[in-house]
């Protein structure tokens, strides 16, 4: 087990990147939860105000920036929370197309709805 | 060890009394980690109602939001997300290298903070409930 | 020390001035006396207090009570897992070595564990002592509270009793290359030297005495049985870290220590740095290493 330690993989930027949209994640977050509770509650969201928003090019840009690192984030960390736990071999195999599928369907979806806030026709 | 003899308590979190407070900060950032990417799922499921029209996305919040069940939860996400950023700074610090003797403190200091956001917060959470 | 109570110094009696002093002395005299009369009190307090301890231990029967795992699969007595009670007598400066030493010595020769220098530098009897790892000829019975548990260290397989197989905490060891691999000079007599400030900054991470407290204390190391773990990324460190060796050597060290189940791994719990009994600062070397191989990375791209 020992001996077989490949020099091919230098998987440093996954830990880079989850770094760096921590960073990131860490502004966007709070700022998200309190423009959405505190400023405007969230029992009086309506389409009508989310739409006002997301027409904000400089919004809806960081809407979908959150969307995107926050879904490279959580689904980064949950396989990096299953390779902590020792899975290898098919499992590791199955969990990373799981995990990247699950991530792509995410984001496509959050992508249609923001548009779909926006009042973008496409 | 691949077979390794099983030692019942002696193991893990069997063991949780004894963790020090590197270690529940691993488990607490773990926990909410899991949380919240659970919840960025159903969020966006959620939304996606924004794509039917704007009537039954107004009805589907409003719908939730008048349940007291979702609120304490939103509560609970609260939580869960200041605990996840405030570890998650603590975290980035460790990672530069920064303040790593105090990597104690500043896990009870988020701890803390946490509680305190938290409490501060419910009212804003529950205003408006049953009211309308 | 010597904890025979000792006659006051005749110059502490003696000094030139006497006690009740006339105002015409400057006042940082009168502060010295002053001074030398605290500390004076102070010691006739420490001796009091020793006496008084020793006397306490007189009396009392003084045995620590040892809660010590036994398991044994060759003996049918044994091959379920159980804890036997230990009563040793307690003399000052015993250590949770000691106690184990007299408990085989005294009441049960069969009671099996590791030791072999008895200063923290063989690394040998590394053990889960009330729910911690420690390094058990260092570790005081008079810092921890009774019963004292003593188990195995674990995560690794018990051979038997406190016994461990450390043989995967060494193939990791080995893994990382843990020697030194400076290109010879031409008159292999040269000596290679060392600036001090390079020696400053490996000098921590030389002190590892492979006990594998760490490894069995880290957490991911318990479920990712290939993760390096954190002795054998700080003995990279040690190498990684010295000038001395050529620029392609530390590359190649950097690939071993970048892959998948090598720093990334690391959650920064703490739990290793806690437990070294050495005090190494493991997780702050494994931090530095990982913003070493970003660092390289990026240079590479």
């Amino acid at each position: 087990m020992a001996r077989h330690y490949s020099s091919f993989d230098r998987r440093g930027w996954r830990w880079l990147l989850q770094r760096v949209t921590a960073a990131f994640l860490v502004v966007v977050l709070a700022f998200h939860f309190f423009l959405l509770h505190f400023v405007h509650h969230a029992a009086d969201i309506t389409f009508a105000g989310t739409r006002f928003r997301m027409s904000n090019l400089g919004y809806f840009a960081t809407m979908w920036l959150f969307l995107v690192t926050a879904t490279f984030h959580g689904v980064n960390g949950v396989y990096n929370a299953l390779v902590n736990q020792g899975i290898a071999g098919t499992q590791k195999r199955v969990a990373q197309v799981v995990l990247v599928a699950a991530g792509a369907l995410l984001v496509v979806q959050g992508t249609r709805v923001a548009v779909a806030m926006a009042g973008i026709s496409i | 060890m691949s077979q390794r003899y099983d030692r019942g308590s002696v193991e893990d979190f069997g063991r949780w009394t004894e963790f020090s407070a590197g270690m529940w900060a691993w488990v607490f950032h773990k926990f909410t980690g899991w949380v919240l990417v659970g919840y960025l799922f159903a969020h966006i499921a959620v939304l996606s109602t924004a794509i039917e029209g704007a009537a039954t996305y107004n009805a589907t919040l409003q719908g939730l939001e008048s349940l007291l069940v979702v609120r304490v939860m939103e509560v609970g996400l609260l939580a869960v997300a200041v605990f996840h950023i405030l570890n998650g700074m603590r975290l980035l610090l460790v990672d530069l290298g920064v303040g790593l003797e105090a990597q104690d403190k500043s896990f009870y200091a988020s701890l803390v903070l946490t509680g305190a956001i938290t409490v501060a917060s419910v009212p804003t959470f529950l205003a408006g409930l049953g009211g309308g | 020390m010597s904890t025979e109570p000792q006659q006051p110094e005749p110059e502490t009696e003696s000094e030139p001035e006497p006690e009740p002093e006339p105002e015409s002395r400057e006042p940082g005299h009168a502060r010295r006396t002053a001074e030398t009369e605290k500390a004076r009190r102070a010691d006739e307090r420490e001796r009091a207090r020793t006496g008084e301890q020793r006397r306490h231990a007189a009396e009392a029967e003084d045995t620590y009570h040892l809660k010590v795992f036994r398991y044994d699969p060759d003996v049918e007595a044994k091959a379920e897992p159980h804890f036997d009670d230990f009563h040793v007598p307690y003399e000052e400066g015993m250590t949770v070595l000691d106690a184990l030493i007299h408990a085989r010595d005294e009441y049960d020769s069969s009671l099996t564990f590791r030791h072999s220098c008895r200063q923290a530098i063989c690394g040998s009897d590394a053990m889960f002592v009330n729910g911690q790892q420690r390094l058990c000829c260092k570790t005081q019975l008079s810092a921890l509270e009774e019963p004292v548990r003593v188990e195995p260290l674990p995560h690794q397989q018990v051979i038997k009793d406190l016994v461990v197989d450390m043989e995967h905490f060494y193939e990791q060891m080995e893994a990382v290359e843990p020697y030194f691999q400076g290109e010879t000079p031409e008159d292999p007599t040269t000596e290679q030297r060392q600036s001090r400030e390079n020696r400053e900054t490996v000098k921590m991470s030389t002190r590892c005495i492979w006990c594998g407290a760490c490894m069995s204390s880290c957490n991911v190391a318990a479920g990712d049985n290939e993760y390096l773990g954190p002795a054998a990324i700080n003995k990279a460190y040690r190498f990684a870290m010295d000038d001395r060796e050529e620029e392609a050597v530390k590359e190649h060290r950097m690939d071993v220590l970048a892959q998948e189940h090598g720093v990334w791994r690391c959650q920064t719990q703490f739990s290793c740095t806690e437990v070294c009994p050495k005090d190494i600062p493991l997780t702050e070397h494994i931090q530095e290493l990982k913003r070493e191989a970003v660092k390289s990375n990026l240079k590479f791209w």
